[in-house]
């Protein structure tokens, strides 16, 4: 078992399948305290690895383990603790906000005073207040998307599982979930498990990151970690045949990786841009842009997946 | 700080979790169900084979002489109960064909399944509401008609050879009422639509029964019986009760046997639907 102290969520050598297709192939890992997000393209195992959390699926060998406890032995005990939004849409036909959130508290094991009154509250803080006696159906998607964050916050649970929760969201819709999702992890203390394949709604929230990609653990740690300064980055645009530059930065311990207006190029530590004018002008090539950059989420993402840097 | 971001708190008073977790499914569902006006109206018309009964009873308790032309004795019980299966399943169509269904449709399945609840948790919670509306037009009405039996001619009732009635009322109207539960909830399942599912459990129900007329006037074979869930379940009541039965000629054991296989077959169905998780292969 992944020795992380203090892990909320621990898993090792987990591997699910749902018939003949391999979901997750023995992928370790832990999800500490606090907010951490879950990153990977679609198909990469992250609604499996929060479904076997949940206890929806048997893995097929290894092992997990959510508050001490095993989600295949105990389902109820962990879900009891949890709480998810769902990625597609989920509510009750024919139920109000104020209904559904309350209902959904009860079925977690609140008592129904209890229930109603936090649903009240719940539907207040995601700011649903004034709509919370409106069926749910009625709901556009940026409210039904709300009202999923307070039926998975209703019963105050240890660990909130959040799947893909911008998702149809407009810009606006999208900043202020990610801020509520924000205030929930920050002001309100709670530990969260973000999982996107938008790496920018992950940097906004999370500390922590685990990278998955076709059911593998790509990278694992804290963003600080997976985008420190490592490596100098730069955008830049050439004139002329850049493949001298490039293969010459490769044999430099250099990468890059071919952007829509240029090349982002990434320098090993202690190399600066004079390494690529001198490049260029022993290749014979102008250099029409050159700005310096920062290694993001993006980058490292990209990298994990082994497929994007050229290098 | 505006009032209501002052909001949310921290919730410290969890408890261990409920023996019976079942019970607020059951409850929210019939709540929705029961606020639907014409779905009272429904129910109450169920109703209105009780009153007729009663009124038959009292009148041939009243006028003995009545009683050659409307005969009040243990098959009365059986008669209404066989009566009233018709009404469960109408019953069951508009209060209960959506319960599974709607939730497939909109990943409300997933609220459920979340929780702290077990997919069994899930389909008793469901069953509960089919049962309920069909005890509450069969068990509950028989049990009134056979105390009004009691309370207006106590000495043609209250004997030891009929004490059978009260048992049989209970177990006619739960076998009635089970097995049309389990039904309409399997077809629920089967479906995302209520609409889709309502007009397959009424196509199932009635053309099975047209099925079974045709074939057994037609061929003259009580077999044919078997066919139809709903003559089943009347045979069963016919036997119990001890009514003519007519073209529905068959050992109970046959009709019993029928109705325990379609229950099994339902509960695989729940068995098989029920699911957080639909794994395609």
């Amino acid at each position: 078992m992944a020795e992380e102290r203090g892990a909320l969520v621990e898993f090792e050598d987990l591997a699910v399948s749902y018939g003949l297709v391999q979901a997750l192939a023995g992928v370790s890992g832990a999800f500490p305290p606090g907010p951490t997000g879950l990153l990977g393209p679609n198909g990469a195992g992250k609604t499996t690895l929060l479904k076997t959390l949940l206890g929806f699926l048997t893995p097929d060998r290894g092992r997990m383990s959510a508050f001490g406890l095993d989600p295949t032995r105990e389902p109820l005990e962990v879900r009891r603790r949890l709480g998810y939004m769902p990625e597609q849409d989920c509510h009750l036909p024919g139920m109000t906000a104020a209904g559904y959130v309350a209902f959904a508290g009860e079925l977690s094991g609140l008592p129904r005073d209890e229930a109603i009154s936090r649903a009240h509250e719940v539907l207040y803080y995601v700011g649903l207040g004034e709509a919370r006696y409106r069926n749910v159906e009625t709901y556009s998607t940026g409210m039904k998307q709300r009202a999923k964050l307070a039926q998975a916050l209703v019963h105050d649970p240890d660990l909130l599982l959040l799947d893909e929760p911008t998702n149809g969201l407009d810009p606006q819709g999208r900043e202020e979930m990610l801020t509520l999702i924000r205030d929930v992890a920050t002001r309100r203390g709670m530990s969260l498990i973000l999982c996107s394949h938008l790496l920018k709604d992950v940097e906004r929230v999370c500390e922590n990151v685990i990278v998955l990609s076709q059911g593998r653990v790509a990278r694992a740690g804290t963003i600080r970690e997976l985008t420190g300064a490592r490596r100098q980055v730069f955008d830049v645009r050439f004139k002329g045949d850049a493949a001298a530059v490039l293969t010459d930065l490769k044999d430099q311990g250099g990468e890059w990786r071919e952007e829509e207006d240029g090349v982002r190029l990434f320098l090993p530590d202690g190399q600066g841009p004079e390494t690529v004018f001198r490049l260029a002008k022993e290749a014979g090539v102008q250099i029409r842009h050159l700005r310096p950059g920062v290694e993001t989420l993006e980058d490292v993402f990209l990298r994990a997946l082994g497929h994007e840097i050229q290098g | 700080m505006p009032i209501h971001d002052q909001g949310y708190r921290r919730y410290e008073a969890r408890g261990p979790l409920r023996e019976i977790r079942f019970w607020p499914i059951t409850r929210e569902a019939l709540r929705m169900v029961l606020s639907k006006r014409a779905f009272l109206g429904l129910l109450a018309l169920s109703f209105l084979p009780f009153i007729v009964r009663a009124i038959q009873v009292y009148i041939v308790t009243r006028f003995p002489e009545a009683g050659r032309v409307l005969p009040v004795d243990g098959r009365l019980f059986g008669e209404f109960l066989n009566q009233q299966v018709g009404f469960t399943i109408l019953l069951s169509i508009f209060g209960a064909s959506g319960l599974i269904a709607n939730d497939l449709r909109t990943g409300g399945i997933l609220v459920y399944l979340s929780r702290p609840l077990t997919r069994r948790d899930y389909v008793l919670g469901k069953l509960g509401v089919p049962l309920a509306l069909s005890l509450a037009v069969t068990l509950v009405p028989g049990l009134l008609l056979y105390a009004v039996a009691i309370g207006l001619a106590p000495d043609q009732f209250l004997r030891w050879d009929l004490a059978w009635i009260g048992p049989a009322i209970v177990l006619h109207a739960a076998t009635i009422s089970l097995f049309v539960s389990l039904l309409v909830l399997a077809i629920s399942a089967l479906s995302r639509s209520a609409r889709v599912a309502g007009l397959a459990f009424f196509g199932l129900i009635f053309g099975l029964e047209i099925a079974r007329q045709v074939i057994q006037n037609a061929f003259g074979r009580a077999e044919a019986m078997l066919l139809s869930v709903q003559a089943d379940l009347q045979s069963l009541g016919a036997s119990l009760f001890g009514l003519p039965i007519g073209d529905l000629a068959l050992h109970w054991a046959a009709p019993a046997a029928v109705l325990v296989v379609v229950a099994l077959l339902c509960l695989a169905v729940l068995r098989a639907r029920v699911r957080a998780v639909e794994i395609v292969t």
